[in-house]
This record gives structure tokens, C-alpha cells and sequence, in this order.
């Protein structure tokens, strides 16, 4: 039997590939073929999405980097990162320096100011409306892109008049067939935020690149590479993954107008469970996360050897069925609703209380800003592109 | 009536910090390290159901939770 090649045809923006199901149905772990054309292993169930995650022998680095199975041509998660050796310590390192920077106390007092940047989104949205009425406006142009820019700009002291430049950077990093494109946009990104740090040595301000060069100037083992490299990685994360959960979750609210009158009646009381929902049920990236055997480790009734890739997809993992029942449905009155949309274990997501306290802050203000808000063409017609890691779309057409 | 008791292994915890977001009644976090604390050893019963979901979404299972 040939094996299934990644990334999988998805029917819509809204629902993952039919095929996950059909391999989680024969087994929780199933041999495919990457993007690039290598083997790897393909996590579908929730149970061994969670031990892979888990089990600190599955790394990001690989033991012999030059022989392990890459997964695509995009920049990021293609193939090994980090130093065999080191990889423990060095990620351990950089969870202690950024995690405060992250912490729920520091997220609530982040939120009033998001709050006033949502308002100023949805400001420019109305602004936009007025000034061509009858005519659609782009949600994902006017609040979904711009609103974690300007979040992830504050947080680490990014000039937000750079958001072009860091923007088309991160587009073509992320291009999964991008190959020497994505290394070259990689570079200049990394030469980019290399010049704010360095402008952050000699001004330093609140802000997280600011606390990460402090932290180098302390331990001569931190370079100035790997500073180049942790910011460009914050900026990418910080906005590209929760773009596109606000674009997927308006397109979730506004597909079923009941379920748009329910969340708009009682946003406050909605907000809560219905952010764990969108997390859940929405599937952006066209593969998932990748790690490497660090020993020859059992999972799901198969013995991975050590140096094999392996692909966790927390997006089937949140639709596997004997933990999810109706996986396909949206239903905000889940309880538990333990979703592993930000992962799990010693990688899980460092931003989830950003992501989590952006997403609860913008569906509120723009239902109570516009109540009878809708789509303004089906969401069949939505475009997808399967070929981008964070799976993202350009288009939210919106009218009220 | 169900008793619960709320502990945290403060060296296995990774300072995700989830916990502290989704119940900041019951756990918060230390300012320097972002490593959990536990505000309230023996929350009120109406907060039982949010307890367990913490201690399921925990990401590194640094939480545990009794109950007698």
C-alpha cells in the first residue's frame, strides 16, 4: 500500500481532511510521506497525541541531523532544529526567561490595552464600511491580521511600522514548497531582528527583546544568533497562529446564525467556553507539529526508532471521537473540553494565555460592535491554502 | 458532600501559566518564574468542574487534585 502523502485535501476552511478519520479508524499512528517525500509518522489520536507531546524522548533536534527525514520546504518545522546535545538545556533556558513575560497576571494586565486595540480595529471597520457602503469589508485586512500585529509589536518592542516587512518575511517562511525562498526570507528575518536587538542594547525598553538581551549580556553561552532567532520566532507565532484563529473563529460564529444570536446575546457569559470551542474544532496548518525519537520509544501499539519523525496533528487529535463526541459538531457546552490546540507537555504553547486573552477579547467587542454581522459570501467559497504552516486566509468578506 | 484538596508540584511545573488564566480564583503565579501558585487549597464546590479541567489541560501534570 502506498502511503499517504501530506498535506491531506480539506473539502473547506472549516473542516479538516476526511482522510485523518479514516487513519485514526485503523490506528492511532500511521506511516506517510511528508511534503518533501520522506517518511515520517502521523499522529491522529488524542490519547497518543498526548504521550508523544508527553515523553521527553521525542525532541527537536535529531541525533544525526543530516539523515533524519525532512518534512517540507518551508523555513520553520521542515526538519531538525537545536543541538542534540544541548536541546533539553537550551529550550529549559529559554522557557525560565520568556514564561513570566507570559503569565496570566501579566495577560490581565495586558488585556485593557488590547481592548483598546480591538476598538481601534473595529473603528477602522466601520471607517471602511462608511466609506464604500454596500461593499463588503475584508475582516481578515481590518482586524484579524492587524490586532495580534499590534499585541505582539507592544509585548516585544517591534516598531508596528515594520509590520509589512516582518509581515511578507513571515509568508514566505511559512510557504510549505517555498524551499531556498523561505531560507532567504528566514535570513533577513533573523538579520532583522538581530538590528533590534542590538538598538534594544542600547535602549532598552519594557519589553521582551529587551529582557532577552539582558539575559544574554548575563550568560556568555547565549548568542546572539540564538536572540536573532527567539524573537523572529515570537514575532511569527505572535501573530500568525492567532490571526488565524480570530479569521476561523468568525467564520465558525458567523456560518450558523444561531449560532451567532446565542454567543451575541450573552457575549461575556459565551466567551469563555466558546474561545475552548474555536480552539478546538479549528484546524489551521496543513500538517501539525514534528518531533524526533530521541530512543526507540512504544506508542499505539508501534515501536518508533530512535531518529524517526514523527507528525503530531493536534487538529485530528481535537477531533478524535472517543474523547470528543460529535467532533465535527461545535458545541461551546463541551465540559471537559481539554483540547490540545496549544499542544502539551515541556513545548506546549508559551503564548497561550496571549492567544487565549486576544481571542476572548475580540469576539465579545465585535459582536456587541455588530450585532447582525455575516458573512458576505458562503464559506464553500472561502479559499484555502493548504500550502501555508499556519494554514492561513486572505479573505474574511463581513457586512452588517 | 465531596471535599476536594488542590496541590501543585512546583518542580515539575513548566509555568504555562493556563491554570492561572482559566481559574485565577483557585491558582495564580509567582512574579520571577511564572511557577504556580495554589491561592486556595480547598476551593468551594461550585468550582470543582473548573478544578478538574485545570488539572486535565495542565500541561505538564504538575497538578493534582484529591477528592474524599
Amino acid at each position: 500500500m502506498t502511503r499517504p502523502q501530506l498535506p491531506f485535501d480539506r473539502p473547506n476552511v472549516l473542516d479538516i481532511a476526511p482522510l485523518y478519520d479514516v487513519l485514526r479508524c485503523e490506528a492511532p499512528l500511521t506511516r506517510v510521506t511528508t511534503p518533501a517525500g520522506d517518511p515520517a509518522w502521523l499522529v491522529t489520536a488524542y490519547a497518543e497525541a498526548k504521550q508523544v507531546f508527553g515523553d521527553r524522548r521525542f525532541g527537536r533536534s535529531h541525533p544525526a541531523p543530516q539523515e533524519a527525514a525532512r518534512v517540507s520546504h518551508a523555513a520553520l518545522l521542515d526538519g531538525p532544529s537545536g543541538n542534540y546535545e544541548t536541546e533539553e538545556r537550551e529550550h529549559t533556558r529559554m522557557r525560565r526567561l520568556l514564561a513570566p513575560a507570559f503569565s496570566a497576571p501579566r495577560m490581565r494586565r495586558l488585556a485593557g490595552r488590547i481592548e483598546e486595540l480591538t476598538e481601534r480595529c473595529l473603528d477602522d471597520m466601520q471607517a471602511a464600511r462608511d466609506a464604500r457602503p454596500g461593499v463588503a469589508v475584508n475582516l481578515h485586512e481590518l482586524l484579524a491580521f492587524p490586532l495580534p500585529v499590534l499585541v505582539i509589536c507592544e509585548l516585544l518592542g517591534v516598531p508596528y511600522e515594520d509590520r509589512a516587512h516582518f509581515r511578507q518575511l513571515s509568508g514566505r517562511i511559512g510557504m510549505i514548497d517555498g524551499g531556498e525562498d523561505a531560507r532567504a526570507a528566514m535570513a533577513e528575518f533573523r538579520a532583522y531582528t538581530g538590528g533590534l536587538a542590538e538598538a534594544k542594547r542600547r535602549e532598552p525598553g519594557p519589553d521582551v527583546i529587551s529582557d532577552l538581551v539582558a539575559a544574554q549580556a548575563e550568560d556568555p553561552t547565549f548568542t546572539e544568533d540564538e536572540v536573532a532567532r527567539l524573537a523572529a520566532g515570537l514575532i511569527f507565532a505572535g501573530h500568525e497562529t492567532t490571526s488565524t484563529r480570530i479569521d476561523l473563529g468568525v467564520l465558525l460564529l458567523l456560518a450558523d446564525p444561531g449560532r451567532r444570536d446565542r454567543f451575541a446575546a450573552d457575549p461575556e457569559g459565551e466567551v469563555g467556553p466558546t474561545v475552548e470551542e474555536i480552539l478546538r474544532i479549528t484546524a489551521p496548518g496543513g500538517l501539525g507539529l514534528l518531533r524526533y525519537a530521541h530512543d526507540d520509544v512504544e506508542v499505539g501499539g508501534v515501536t518508533i526508532a530512535r531518529g524517526d519523525a514523527v507528525i503530531i496533528s493536534s487538529n485530528a487529535a481535537n477531533r478524535d471521537a472517543s474523547v470528543f463526541p460529535e467532533p465535527g459538531e461545535f458545541d461551546p457546552d463541551r465540559r471537559p473540553n481539554a483540547h490540545i490546540a496549544f499542544g502539551h507537555g515541556a513545548h506546549v504553547c508559551i503564548g497561550a494565555n496571549l492567544a487565549r486573552t486576544e481571542l476572548r477579547t475580540v469576539f465579545p467587542a465585535l459582536l456587541r460592535r455588530f450585532p447582525t454581522l455575516r458573512l458576505a459570501i458562503g464559506v464553500e467559497d472561502i479559499e484555502v491554502c493548504n500550502n501555508r504552516l499556519t494554514g492561513s486566509v486572505d479573505e474574511v468578506p463581513v457586512t452588517w | 458532600m465531596v471535599t476536594m484538596k488542590v496541590s501543585a508540584d512546583t518542580a515539575v511545573c513548566l509555568a504555562a501559566g493556563q491554570c492561572a488564566l482559566m481559574l485565577p480564583a483557585v491558582f495564580d503565579q509567582r512574579d520571577d518564574d511564572g511557577v504556580v501558585v495554589v491561592l486556595d487549597e480547598e476551593p468551594p464546590a461550585e468550582l470543582h468542574d473548573a478544578v478538574r479541567a485545570a488539572v486535565l489541560g495542565c500541561p505538564s501534570g504538575a497538578l493534582r487534585v484529591d477528592e474524599r
